[in-house]
């Protein structure tokens, strides 16, 4: 499995540690519920004719129907709210982090003095409580880490929050949870929890323009990248490359995933979606670009890979 | 002769030997049409047959496309179906079995069985059940058809917007969806009428609503909550469509809409959507349980108040499917709270069952296994549902599979399980040979072993981070093994329904009249010997449970001894019973077959598809021969007042009844129930999207001058004293008074619509401009309908008149007439004070 | 004699099936000829016309027209027709020849004898093609704009003579007169059927029809990759995919290098709408991220690279057409429309307006900035 966590039961943060409790006492609690009924059942059809007159009253309504849920509902009903406040309450001590969902990729924005963009994969300090805002640009998205905690919803026009901590190094998949049409399966992306210095330093090279080519096949790679129009839509800070359209590519290299999570980020899999992207992910909003030639994709996708 | 009292109903109404000839005239008059010409029938056994049949066969193919995406999903990152055509799967799957088997089939068996049930000759409008079947039955296949021509919908079954709005959604397939849906919502309503009608008016004399079978009781209950609720999700599909054809933007955000707008009201349908299909499966629980365990109902009296309570608490709770929106925490609490309370009801159901299982015998027959199976399925779909009612809970499963996982057990266990207990329950009713047992167990093994397999590994899966609608899962995910098991389930649940069609094809054999009859010894009316116009005589009825506690009844029934042993005018009869304690209060003549029906849904259908293509001249022309269909039915209905008839011996009714008295009274009444919700549907989305958008509301200053609603309001009044008035000349020879006070009637109230829409005109308003000019047209856009209904109802009436068929005795048309023109005032004038008036005071 | 009807059913069945296997004796045997020479019966030709003519009426029924007046349109399709329709159909001071003369039916002669057809049946004609006629059907399917130009020009055939033709066909071409060892040598068709002039210009002259892209300028490679995409039918278009094949060897390179070496031609009138002219330029520069629209100018000002097509002082009607093709669905086969054709389809009726002005309206020579 790679590391990859995405599972409720494996909760790594506060936010998912409390559901799974909950979850663990709702289950008990179906268990329990669920073996009396089956046991009542029985009794009405097998039990002993005393144990049968006893339940064919409207007593056995009042009291298994009626008395029981509303008892236990009612403590359940209360752990609920509890537990609702204590996830709702924010502080003002968390970092912002602001996502947006498109069709199909997470766009993301750090909060600081100079904003940083990135995309499909979000960073975070380890033990840090992060807020996240959470924005739709097209369609209604969900954004949604299991092992760190619940999902809320993207909507378009409406800005949501979500708080969400971890308390361990490692990586956590998250996934698009509403249905946005298309390639909804794999809009997934990952969230990368690190210790607190090398978050730090790594937020200080995410937030700076990446390293300029330097090979001559880099900037080769570099001048194509320009003439074919790839910089219309993706940017790459420090460069003429400024399209808003599709994900930043500042520190593509940095990341682990290219294609949205679809591929493991090697060069063979960039020049791969670069030619046929609409195989790996049909549906997704960038062409195919099958216009280079051998020579040509080499040198571009020694530039992209060299965008650290 | 006065009317016959309650006292006067003990003993036989009726003497021996009965008239030569009597039993001959009743079986011409119910003759059914031979041959192909079949489908004219109006009949209900006929009707409920096919609409049964239609049923099945679309759960047969949304359970096809069911095992289409099981495959799909067997294994990680296969190709067996392309990405667009698992969307389009997915959401036919979901609206077809939703609106294209659950809510008809449990409609067609309430159709096919109330009448016998109640003791009724047939339902009060067997052509409007015969229409309502056609226009599901043509609507369900064209729309069903999509999928071949590559133009289904695939915005998932609740279409959420703005993925099905024009600009992400081009196309024909959410058009489809959205007419078609809303078509066959209609056809909905009009057998909801026919049910809520049917089982207050025609159930058999001395059937007290305290005496009613519980069936009776859940479908009286099924189809109140369609007269609630589904007038929402019309609402949803006008404004979705409008918005798509003609950009007004109810949903957009960049124009003041909203796209929650549409989750409240699909919701505040869908919700008690899942209600609707449960509760009759639960009354057919609530009729097989006692028959099985040889015993009464245990809590009859509670289990009514628990359906009642269940219809109310499911329209409390809509926002539980909306819990990760990022809804303010008191109003989650609110909603959670609702959710869980809704499960309570259902609880006292459950013990009642067990409690009449533990006061009998119970035979463990096929029926007894399916309803044990629910029992099990169904519980374990209430606990998964207390446990996504559960706020954080839901915030971690909302949307994944353990939610898929949860509804299949809700809606498959608590209603498909007693469904298929049903059929082999009720086969020997209307087939000349019962089911196999032998088949009936294997059919149920093999779908209860097949659905636990499928359906509960995908609870874990859920759990494990699945969301749901994924057309296929990356290897690294690890849900492989868990989806593999849950194709398998798929499988074997669907063998099951193989060998229930072997079944089927083996030993169904309709009759309609003299089927196999009362194997299992029931106690409720359809166990009588019954034949297409139900039992020879209406049987007095005197307990809940009448073939048990009233010995001899079917054999005195098929002498005559009781109501109605024969026809008294020649044509199909009824008794109209009183509401409540069901005292004999009319004679109704039904009409006998005919293609009215069929054609008119079949155009009416026309008309919605061809629209959808945008075809719009043969639309229309569609529209105005279903509309033509519509007036020829109508206009043998209403038949002229006959000296008072005698259907037991001494005992005579009327057979003409009108004002509240008359059964078509009732039936307005509740179409108005459905206009006022659909209307107040309007207002709620007008308030929320004011809520959310207030920037896009006018200033007073920018509004029509207050002098518009002010003649508007004038017009309408003056419309509606107009009708007044025109009662006043009903009974004159004056026909020219009358029909000229109704025609100066439409011409005010088309006046007003006009003067409305030219004020909104005239300060510069458009609907496509923002959300609160959508909203102003809207609302002129819905009043357009009524009045248009209202200028066909008023042509026909003075048509009637002229013809001399309308008179101060003969007067329903216009008493439906006068209803409705009322209601249209009131909603109108209405309308103007939120326009008009809401704006200068927010 | 009363036949019992269950006979009667077994009998009619059995005469059917008897029919049936002698017609197929027949065949086998070969007695029937299919000889052109012969030609059909009377009551035969009668047969086949009359259900020709109703097939066609029938078919047509719903086609909408657009206005067949335009002389852009015109222009493009009696080039189309010179070199596509003249062999077998003749034109004013072009026979028909004697081959296409012996087919059966024989072409009609469509400068002199065309039937009163519809627009609509015209263009349903040229489009399907006829059977058993050896008229063909449009050899590209998606290309109705295409059809529509050459209905156009058939309804101006009937009022041309020789000379008006000829201008027409060959868009004002001068064809010198071949030497008699010229003529002796090398290959003689129609004249100057396969010039790529007659419709796109050369020197300094524009093409003859403003649906026609101008090539002066454009990069070479550019329009190699074009016309390559053309002749191995992966392009649509029924008019240049004949033109392509018929193309040879180097000639794609050396036809490219002439194109690309000169100068884009004058302009005739340039579009006027100075506020369209400036959403068009805005969008070109900018895009529009929210639609998923990236700049024009990223792909076709001067640095892009040289298999994308220059667009500044292109012909606007050219570049109309050929956005709303992709937009209305027509599929994208080649590798760089497969980029620009979810492109065309983000943009709003109006942003294909606007941006068509903007480029027709750019000056070429100073070239479209970045």
């Amino acid at each position: 499995m790679s590391g990859t966590l995405q599972s409720v039961l494996a909760p790594h943060g506060p936010q998912a540690g409390q559901i799974a409790t909950l979850a663990w006492v709702l289950f008990a609690f179906g268990a329990v519920i669920l073996a009396l009924v089956i046991a009542t059942i029985w009794l009405a059809i097998r039990g002993t004719p005393h144990i049968r007159e006893a339940l064919a009253r409207e007593r056995t309504i009042m009291v298994f129907g009626l008395a029981l849920p509303v008892v236990t509902l009612t403590i359940l009903l209360f752990c609920g709210v509890w537990l609702t406040r204590a996830q709702t309450g924010h502080t003002d001590d968390a970092m912002r982090i602001e996502v947006t969902g498109e069709q199909w990729w997470w766009r993301v924005v750090y909060d600081g003095p100079t904003p940083a963009t990135s995309a499909n994969e979000i960073r975070i300090p380890v033990g840090q409580p992060v807020d996240f805002t959470l924005k739709a640009a097209d369609v209604i998205h969900s954004f949604w880490v299991p092992s760190l905690g619940g999902k809320v919803d993207m909507l378009p026009g409406r800005i949501t929050r979500l708080r969400l901590t971890a308390e361990r190094a490692g990586v956590y998949r998250g996934q698009c949870a509403e249905y946005c049409g298309g390639p909804h399966a794999l809009m997934g992306f990952n969230v990368i929890a690190m210790p607190r210095d090398e978050y730090e330093a790594w937020f200080v090279r995410e937030a700076g323009p990446s390293a300029a080519a330097s090979t001559d096949v880099e900037r080769r790679g570099q001048s194509l990248f320009m003439a074919a129009g790839c910089g219309t839509c993706h940017a790459v800070r420090g460069t003429g490359a400024a399209g808003a359209i599709g994900p930043d590519l500042t520190h593509l290299a940095a990341r682990g995933s290219v294609g949205i999570d679809t591929l493991p980020l090697t060069a063979d899999n960039v020049a791969r979606f670069i030619r046929d992207g609409q195989h790996l992910k049909p549906g997704n909003r960038m062409p195919e670009f099958r216009i280079f030639s051998p020579a040509e994709q080499t040198a571009l996708v020694s530039y992209l890979m060299s965008l650290r | 002769m006065s009317e016959p009292s309650q006292a006067r109903l003990a003993g036989h109404p009726n003497r021996l030997p009965r008239p030569k000839g009597e039993l001959e005239a009743l079986e011409a008059a119910w003759e059914r049409p031979k041959g192909w010409r079949i489908v004219t029938a109006v009949n209900n056994t006929v009707v409920g047959y096919f609409y049964v049949g239609t049923a099945v066969l679309f759960f047969l193919l949304a359970g096809i496309l069911a095992l289409l995406m099981r495959l799909q999903l067997a294994v990680p990152s296969n190709t067996f179906l392309s990405p667009e055509t698992y969307n389009q799967i997915f959401t036919m799957h979901g609206t077809v079995m939703m609106f294209l088997f659950a809510v008809p089939v449990v409609e067609a068996m309430g159709i096919l069985l109330l009448p016998q049930m109640l003791g009724a000759r047939d339902l009060p409008f067997p052509r409007l059940s015969a229409f309502a079947f056609w226009a599901y039955f043509v609507g369900g296949l064209i729309f069903f058809g999509t999928l071949f021509y590559d133009v289904a919908p695939s915005g998932g079954w609740f279409m959420y917007p703005p993925l099905t709005g024009a600009q992400y959604s081009p196309g024909l397939g959410a058009d489809f969806w959205l007419l078609g849906i809303g078509f066959i919502e209609i056809s909905a309503i009009a057998g909801a009428i026919e049910l809520i009608v049917g089982v207050l008016r025609t159930r058999a004399p001395g059937m007290t609503l305290d005496r009613m079978p519980m069936f009776a009781w859940t479908m009286l209950i099924f189809a109140a909550m369609i007269a609630f609720a589904f007038p929402a999700v019309i609402l949803a599909t006008m404004l979705l469509e409008l918005e798509r054809a003609f950009g007004w933007p109810f949903f957009m955000p960049q124009k003041g809409g909203d796209a929650l707008l549409w989750q409240h009201l699909f919701w505040f349908f869908g919700h008690p959507e899942v209600y609707i299909i449960f509760l009759p499966a639960a009354g057919m629980v609530s009729m097989i349980v006692p028959t099985m365990a040889r015993t009464p109902l245990v809590g009859y009296r509670m289990i009514v108040v628990a359906l009642i309570a269940t219809g109310f608490f499911s329209f409390g709770l809509w926002v539980h499917h909306m819990f990760t929106t990022g809804i303010p925490a008191l109003s989650l609490s609110f909603f959670s709270a609702a959710s869980m309370a809704v499960a309570i009801p259902s609880g006292i159901q459950v013990f009642a069952w067990i409690a009449t299982i533990a006061a009998g015998r119970m035979q463990l027959a096929t029926p007894s296994l399916f309803v044990l199976g629910f029992l099990f399925i169904f519980t374990l779909g209430g606990l998964t549902g207390v446990m996504v009612a559960m706020v954080p809970f839901d915030w971690q499963v909302h949307d994944t599979y353990f939610v898929v996982a949860h509804f299949h057990y809700v809606l498959v266990g608590g209603m498909v399980f007693p469904l298929f207990g049903a059929f082999y329950y009720w086969a020997p009713a209307f087939s000349r040979r019962p089911l196999s047992e032998r088949l009936g167990k294997v059919t149920f093994a093999l779908m209860f072993v097949g659905f636990n397999v499928a359906f509960f590994p995908m609870h874990i899966s859920g759990l494990m981070g699945m969301p749901r609608r994924v057309y296929t899962y990356p290897a690294v995910a690890e849900w492989g093994v868990l989806n593999m098991i849950s194709t398998v389930g798929a499988f074997l649940f669907a063998t099951g329904v193989l060998v229930f069609l072997l079944d089927l094809v083996r030993n169904l054999r309709p009759a309609l009249s003299d089927p196999a009859g009362d194997v299992w010894k029931g106690a409720s009316l359809e166990w009588m010997h019954n034949h297409v116009y139900g039992p020879r005589s209406v049987p007095l009825v005197t307990s809940r449970d009448p073939l048990w506690d009233q010995p001899g009844l079917s054999e005195q029934s098929k002498e005559g001894r009781h109501y109605l042993p024969g026809t008294v005018t020649g044509q199909r009869e009824t008794i109209i019973t009183s509401p409540i304690e069901a005292v004999p209060e009319a004679l109704q003549r039904l009409p006998g077959d005919g293609w009215p029906p069929l054609l008119g849904a079949v155009f009416t259908a026309g008309f919605f598809m061809l629209l959808t293509v945008k075809y719009v001249m043969l639309a229309f022309v569609s529209g105005a021969l279903a509309l033509l269909m519509i007036l020829v039915w109508m206009w043998s209905s209403d038949p002229a007042p006959l000296p008072r008839a005698e259907i037991g011996h001494g005992i005579k009714v009327s057979t003409y009844l009108s004002g509240p008295r008359s059964h078509s009274w009732w039936a307005m009444v509740v179409l108005l129930v459905v206009a006022g919700s659909l209307y107040l549907s309007f207002v709620f989305s007008y308030l929320f999207l004011w809520t959310v958008s207030p920037q896009v509301w006018p200033k007073p200053g920018q509004m029509p001058p207050s002098w518009w609603p002010i003649l508007a309001a004038t017009l309408l009044a003056a419309s509606s004293g107009l009708i007044l008035l025109a009662g006043r000349f009903l009974p004159s020879r004056n026909g020219v008074a009358f029909i000229g006070a109704i025609a100066v009637a439409v011409l005010l109230l088309g006046g007003s619509l006009g003067a409305d829409v030219l004020s909104h005109w005239r300060a510069g308003l458009r609907p496509d401009a923002d959300a609160h000019g959508a909203l102003a047209y809207m609302a002129s856009f819905l009043q357009f309908q009524l009045v248009l209904t209202l200028v066909v109802m008023a042509g026909f009436a003075i048509a009637r008149s002229l013809a001399g068929m309308l008179n101060l005795r003969r007067r329903v048309v216009f008493d439906n007439l006068v209803l409705l023109w009322h209601y249209t005032v009131a909603q109108g004038l209405f309308g103007l004070l939120l326009v008009h008036g809401f704006p200068r005071i927010a | 004699m009363r036949i019992p009807p269950q006979l009667r059913i077994r009998f009619i069945l059995l005469a059917g099936l008897a029919a049936l296997l002698l017609g197929f004796l027949f065949m086998w045997s070969g007695l029937y000829s299919v000889a052109a020479s012969r030609g059909h019966w009377a009551v035969t030709e009668w047969l086949l016309t009359f259900a020709m003519r109703n097939s066609v009426k029938t078919h047509a029924i719903g086609i909408e027209v657009p206005p067949l007046g335009n002389a852009d349109l015109v222009t493009l399709g009696a080039a189309h027709f010179h070199s596509g329709c003249a062999y077998c159909h003749g034109a004013p001071g072009v026979p028909i020849s004697p081959i296409a003369r012996a087919m059966l039916p024989p072409p009609p002669d469509l400068a002199t004898n065309m039937r009163p057809w519809r627009d609509r049946e015209l263009f349903w004609i040229i489009k399907h093609g006829i059977k058993y006629t050896g008229m063909p059907a449009w050899s590209v399917q998606q290309r109705d704009d295409e059809v529509w130009a050459l209905a156009a020009f058939l309804r101006r055939l009937p009022g041309l003579d020789a000379a008006q033709y000829r201008e027409l066909a060959l868009g004002g071409l001068a064809v010198p007169p071949q030497s008699g060892q010229s003529l002796a040598t090398s290959e003689t068709t129609a004249p100057a059927v396969g010039a790529c002039a007659r419709c796109h210009g050369a020197g300094d002259a524009r093409p003859a029809s403003a649906l026609v892209p101008i090539l002066h300028g454009q990069p070479a490679e550019f329009i190699v990759a074009s016309l390559e995409a053309y002749a191995s039918a992966q392009r649509a278009s029924g008019i240049m995919q004949p033109v392509a094949r018929a193309l040879a060897g180097d000639d794609f390179r050396r036809v490219a290098d002439y194109y690309a070496a000169l100068q884009p031609p004058a302009a005739l009138e340039r579009p006027t709408d100075a506020s369209a002219i400036a959403r068009g330029r805005a969008l070109a520069e900018n895009g529009d991220p929210a639609a998923l629209v990236p700049a024009c100018a990223g792909c076709h000002g001067q640095e892009a690279l040289k298999t994308y097509p220059r667009l500044a002082g292109q012909n606007l009607a050219y570049l109309l057409n050929r956005l709303r093709l992709w937009k209305n669905g027509l599929a994208p086969a080649t590798a760089t429309e497969t980029i620009m054709a979810p492109i065309a389809r983000a943009l709003s009726d109006r942003q294909i307006e606007d941006v068509g002005a903007y480029y027709a309206s750019v000056d070429a020579h100073a070239g479209a900035r970045r």
